[in-house]
């Protein structure tokens, strides 16, 4: 198979963001003066008129090959196992209460990645912050400390990768460290691959920290239907508990409001149905909730980047790890699976054919895996 | 030189260059040596980037109407290359005498890095073909020497007196510089213009 | 009010009030008109700029104290003709001047003036502008003479523009009446040779002094309209023997041309270039409404072909068949050609080469303006070069830098925002200058005006955002009254006053908030952001060389849903402070930094960002600065993605 055909900024439009498929994952953005992210969107400002771009070259949702690019990270191809290359499985959370406390679930990214930058495997990461009106977006962090402040989740699409994009300009940044949705790791694995002349310093790119992710609401649309519910400004933390509670919450700091989750369903971005990967198939490390386990994470352990500092950490004493009960780990296959299951019929079904997997450009063999899984 | 009945003068260029104000100048120096002189001036692009041209008609015997007809002008001069290849292609006969500057002020079609715009050897030689006499001179070269790029018009004027094409000298031409002129500018201006004169004499 | 400007004065031209008498001065239309006025001893002169009309006004403002008159810039055309007329009500030889459009701004009031009639003289000049070489539309102001009852004059010559003007005063004065004159772009904007008159200095004895208490009103309405006809009347036997009326021709013509204005000029040339003095007469009249209709019919009479030659509407033409059709026995069987025969176009400005094509194809006559060889030569070796110029913002313009940010702010938006505008630099956003963001244009004023509508639209589901522009000088000409509707009615806008500190589209001319009169001197400035703060909206100023800060501005304006929003845009035109000062900054390219074509850049700065300053070296493969037109305001550093356009301190 031919590599995919890298098209430009026009085309880029075409295929993704005029049929509803950017997943605002922000790597196109910040490269260049064109696209950038504002409010929940890539802004096209001006027409670029270069027919190979960098934007199309590294959107996770166009032309996209698994395999060259889990090439430029793993150096092997593309695994179709439930959830992707995997060195190890672990429940963690961090040692700290406190840390645990700020976080979302167990506190081991917050952990981690503090842990990465005070030992040097990192010196700055970029993480996601959201204001006090839930615009999300992406900041770079240099201090351990700051890490904290940029722990929650509020399931808002965020174009963190546009934060990469600048960021990693700078002289003074070296090795820095990401921590993003599926959609982001396989944007930065595609970085790593893009044949052409680079320029927004990937090889800076020293560690991708994956979160997992179902799905992530549309910010213009769930802000507004949000407000109605509840001040924007006054809400601290977001949260989807385990099943079967079914809700999705928005905690303020005296009170909080559960919304039925099909209700918040409605404003989940078209392009999460089409997206393959559950776990962040393409990071060093993956972390998640442990569902069922009250303050902990399910991490997985990718690359020998990602075990070397998940090792140091734990040493370190800096997270705590335990067994991820079998039940769980098949659970997560399963869920995983599902979510790859169902991308893959909305894929057929956008486009009409078995042929035409939109934006996965697949070789036979892989191509038949994913399919058979 | 023989007189022309009218004789048919183009200023042409692009507008901030100055082409009004030569046009008024040379009209107010014949007016004054006794000529009737009209001026018809293109006003809406003159400071903004547009094509600008004045016509200019000389007469001994009457006052003619602003505009000359398609093909009959009797002398073209140029501030800009590419305004100058526009006007003799509407309004040039093999009897046109044209004196150009050389240098290029870029439509947006070239900036914008589309289109072609002409060498100097390429204007010189269409002028050529076109013209019974033409020069090619780097008004704007003189100008920078000797201050702003918007002497060249100046230097433009010296051409034109120098080139013979009109029916008076160069002793009018400074007298009026004098006059119109702030002191601390006319020798700058009488210097552009005399250097005008002996552009077009050392290409005779 | 409108395109163009008036020619850069780097060199101090003519003095009108000084020249002597008796001696040839190369004069432009509009200074020849003026000088008339001097020479008629008014006192009061009053206009809004708008080319081509702008050096009436212009010129008499420059020698106002060698003159000894009063000078100014009105807010509006309206304004001005009804300070004009309190002058002349007064007793003060008056003049008022303006172009088309600002006649239909000052109608209200001259068809008030018309009945009421005047009792020194007044003289209002309206410059049409064929082929709207400077202006926004293309129309023909003559038919207001014969709707609102009033004299009309139509100068053929540089020296009748100041000989006619001289005689209007006169004129007014008998018939007590405003009298008319229509320029047009080529006898307004041209220039000839004109022997001067002597100057009359005015007279000092204002006076208001009613002889009855109706006498400066237009009531009773019906017996002022009875007398505005009968003043008509009057006008058609004085023009019976007017000098501005002439023919030149055979006894007995084959062809009669009956022109007007510009084309008397243009059918001379057509005869003569034909060889036709000897067959086709040109009756040239410079009296066109009324008619003198005796001098008219016996003209007619002469001839069975009559071409009529003028500029724009079939005004003469329309006149002439009416007067024939009042007692066709008196001139015999015409077969008139003009702009209703198609001999003549009804659009875009005439010349000499379509009135000579004209009365070839009426005669019959072999005739090729050019040479073919050499014409079909000269396409050829020059069509490959002569790309179009754009009329664009100037470099250092800062409409460019407002546009930028507009067009980046209603992208970020997201919600189809627009930009409704009006006349003045600024209107060139409707091209490429301003990357196409003027999306409605008709009148001074008009952005606000429709913004006021389209603000009303959301319970029709209307949810685009709203922008109105308007220039400074547009402010106060006509946007106020908007602005208040606005407010009053709840409509949801915002408004951007692109305050560049000049009348820059007609020539820089001052204004309310430029602190300095017509005359020169110091002026109270009527401040912008005060007033509009004072009318009690939200009010935000920006300078539009911060392209971050003025796009976050606007964002933020247009979020906020609240009536009318107002930001004011400030920074002086670049031609007017480039008369003043030196270029801020030196700017250069780092080569080594610009990224040209390549993915990251694309040619921002060269082909989207289109400073006429910025080039693209194709064959360096990198952006290039022209030194002679940059003017040195920095902005496009802002711009550049890597950092490789320089700002040095110059």
């Amino acid at each position: 198979m031919s590599p995919p055909e890298i098209k430009g900024n026009l085309q880029l439009r075409a295929d993704v963001i005029d049929r509803g498929l950017c997943a605002l994952c922000g790597a196109c953005a910040g490269i260049c003066p064109y696209l950038v992210a504002h409010r929940g969107r890539i802004v096209a400002l001006d027409d670029c008129a270069v027919e190979r771009g960098r934007c199309y070259a590294f959107c996770p949702r166009v032309a996209t090959d698994l395999d060259a690019a889990s090439n430029a990270v793993f150096g092997a191809p593309f695994d179709t196992a439930p959830i992707g290359r995997v060195a190890q499985v672990l429940m963690t959370r961090a040692a700290r209460e406190n840390v645990r406390s700020s976080a979302q679930y167990g506190g081991t990214v917050s952990a981690i990645v503090a842990f990465a930058i005070e030992r040097g495997f990192i010196d700055s990461a970029v993480l996601t912050k959201s204001d006090a009106s839930v615009l999300p977006a992406g900041v770079l962090v240099r201090d351990p400390d700051d890490v904290l402040s940029h722990a929650r989740s509020n399931y808002v699409a965020a174009p963190t990768l546009a934060a990469f994009n600048r960021e990693a300009r700078r002289e003074e940044v070296r090795r820095v460290g990401v921590v993003g949705t599926p959609c982001q790791a396989l944007a930065l694995a595609k970085m790593r691959a893009s044949p052409l002349e680079n320029r927004n310093n990937v090889e800076k790119l020293s560690l991708v920290v994956g979160l997992f992710c179902t799905w992530a609401l549309d910010l213009d649309s769930f802000t507004r239907f949000l407000a109605e519910k509840t001040p924007l400004d006054r809400i601290s933390k977001f949260d989807i508990p385990p099943p079967p509670a079914n809700v999705f919450q928005a905690f303020s700091d005296s009170t909080s409001v559960s919304i039925p989750l099909d209700e918040v369903r409605r404003f989940i971005r078209p392009s999460c149905n089409v997206c393959l990967d559950m776990t962040a198939e393409f990071a060093d490390v993956s972390v998640g909730a442990a569902e069922g386990v009250e303050g902990w994470n399910t991490l997985i352990v990718r690359s020998e980047r990602g075990r070397e500092l998940v090792d140091a950490a734990r040493a370190a004493g800096v997270i705590e790890t335990d067994a991820l009960p079998d039940e769980n780990l098949n659970h997560l296959k399963g869920a995983s699976l599902g979510k790859r299951r169902r991308a893959l019929a909305n894929i057929r079904q956008t486009t009409g054919s078995d042929d035409d997997l939109l934006y996965l450009e697949l070789c036979a063999e892989t191509r038949s895996r994913l399919l058979a899984e | 030189m023989s007189e022309k009945e009218p004789l048919n003068i183009i200023i042409t260029g692009v507008g901030g260059q100055g082409n009004v104000l030569l046009s008024q100048l040379v009209g107010r120096v014949l007016v004054r040596g006794g000529f009737h002189a009209t001026i018809g001036e293109t006003y809406g692009a003159s400071q903004r980037g547009g094509a600008v041209m004045s016509h200019l008609r000389v007469s001994r015997k009457m006052q003619y109407g602003p505009l000359i007809g398609e093909g009959h002008a009797d002398v073209i001069v140029g501030l800009e290359p590419l305004e100058t290849l526009r006007v003799i292609a509407q309004y040039g006969n093999p009897g046109v005498a044209v004196i150009t500057n050389s240098r290029p002020v870029f439509p947006q079609a070239v900036t914008s890095g589309g289109a072609k715009y002409p060498t100097r050897d390429e204007v010189a030689t269409t002028l050529k073909d076109l013209s019974r006499r033409s020069w090619v001179v780097d008004a704007t070269d003189i100008a920078l020497e000797l201050g702003p790029p918007i002497l060249a018009n100046i230097v433009m004027m010296g051409t034109l007196v120098g080139s013979g094409l009109l029916p008076l000298g160069a002793e009018p031409f400074e007298a009026e510089l004098r006059e119109s002129l702030p002191a601390d500018r006319l020798e700058m201006n009488l210097e552009a213009f005399r250097r005008g004169i002996a552009e077009v004499a050392r290409t005779a | 009010m409108s395109f163009g400007s008036t020619a850069e004065r780097t060199i101090d031209m003519a003095n009108i009030a000084t020249f002597e008498k008796g001696t040839s001065q190369l004069l432009m239309g509009n200074e020849a008109i003026a000088r008339g006025a001097l020479e008629a001893g008014i006192g009061f002169a009053a206009a809004y700029p708008g080319t081509p009309s702008s050096e009436i006004i212009g010129s008499l403002a420059e020698v106002a104290k060698d003159a000894g008159i009063y000078v100014e810039w009105s807010i509006n055309e309206k304004v001005a003709l009804e300070a004009a007329a309190a002058a002349a009500f007064a007793g003060v030889r008056s003049i008022v001047a303006m172009k088309q459009n600002g006649l239909s701004v000052a109608l209200d009031y001259l068809m008030g003036l018309a009945l009421t009639g005047t009792r020194a003289g007044i003289v209002l000049v309206t410059c049409d502008d064929p082929g709207a070489l400077s202006s926004t539309e293309e129309e023909d102001s003559r038919i207001v003479a014969k709707w609102a009852c009033l004299p009309l004059l139509e100068p053929g010559t540089f020296q009748e523009e100041k000989d006619m003007t001289r005689w209007a005063y006169d004129l007014s004065e008998e018939l007590k009446s405003v009298v008319l004159i229509r320029g047009v772009t080529r006898t307004s904007h041209a220039r000839g040779d004109v022997e001067v008159g002597e100057r009359v200095p005015p007279l000092r004895q204002a006076k208001f002094e009613p002889s009855n208490p109706l006498e400066f009103t237009s009531l009773p309405a019906p017996f002022k309209h009875l007398a505005a006809n009968q003043k008509i009347d009057k006008a058609r036997e004085i023009f019976e023997s007017s000098p501005f009326n002439w023919y030149q021709g055979p006894d007995k013509p084959d062809l009669l041309i009956v022109t007007c204005g510009s084309g008397w000029f243009y059918s001379l040339e057509a005869v003569t270039a034909l060889e036709l003095e000897k067959s086709v007469g040109i009756l040239k009249l410079g009296t066109t409404w009324p008619l003198p209709e005796k001098l008219v019919r016996e003209h007619l009479s002469l001839a069975e072909e009559v071409l009529v030659v003028e500029e724009i509407d079939p005004f003469l033409e329309g006149n002439l068949k009416e007067l024939v059709g009042e007692d066709p026995s008196a001139v015999g069987p015409i077969k008139f050609y003009g702009k209703r025969s198609g001999h003549i176009p009804v659009a875009g400005e005439i010349n000499p080469d379509i009135v000579t094509a004209a009365l070839a194809r009426i005669l019959d006559i072999e005739h090729r303006p050019v040479q073919p060889q050499y014409s079909q030569k000269a396409l050829a070796l020059t069509s490959q070069f002569t790309h179009g110029r754009m009329v664009g913002f100037c470099a250092g313009c800062p409409h460019r830098a407002t546009f930028w940010s507009i067009k980046n702010a209603i992208k970020l938006d997201g919600r189809n925002g627009f930009v409704s505008g009006d006349i003045g630099c600024y209107s060139m956003a409707v091209g490429p200058a301003g990357y196409w963001q003027i999306k409605t244009m008709q009148s001074m004023g008009s952005g606000t005006g429709m913004a006021c509508g389209f603000g009303k639209l959301a319970e029709f589901g209307f949810t685009q955002p709203v922008i109105a522009v308007c220039g400074d000088s547009t402010f106060y000409h006509a946007t106020i009254p908007a602005i208040i509707s606005g407010i009053y009615n709840r409509a949801n806008f915002t408004l951007l006053v692109l305050d560049n500190s000049a009348t820059a589209m007609t020539g820089f001319q001052p204004h309310p908030g430029t602190g300095r009169s017509a005359m020169g001197e110091p002026a109270p400035t009527v401040d912008i952001p005060t007033l509009c703060r004072a009318l009690g909206v939200r009010v935000e100023e920006t300078d539009p060389f911060d392209l971050t800060g003025t796009t976050d501005k606007l964002l933020d304006l247009m979020r906020d849903d609240g009536g009318v929003r107002v930001m004011v845009v400030k920074r002086e035109c670049a031609l007017v402070r480039a008369r003043r000062e030196k270029p801020a900054y030196k700017m250069r390219i780092d080569v080594e930094r610009c990224l040209g074509e390549s993915c990251g850049c694309s040619r921002l700065c060269s082909r989207v960002f289109q400073c006429p300053a910025l080039m693209w070296d194709a064959e360096k493969g990198v952006a290039a600065i022209d030194s002679v037109l940059c003017a040195g305001c920095g902005v496009c550093a802002d711009i550049c993605p890597s950092g490789a356009i320089i700002r040095e301190t110059a």
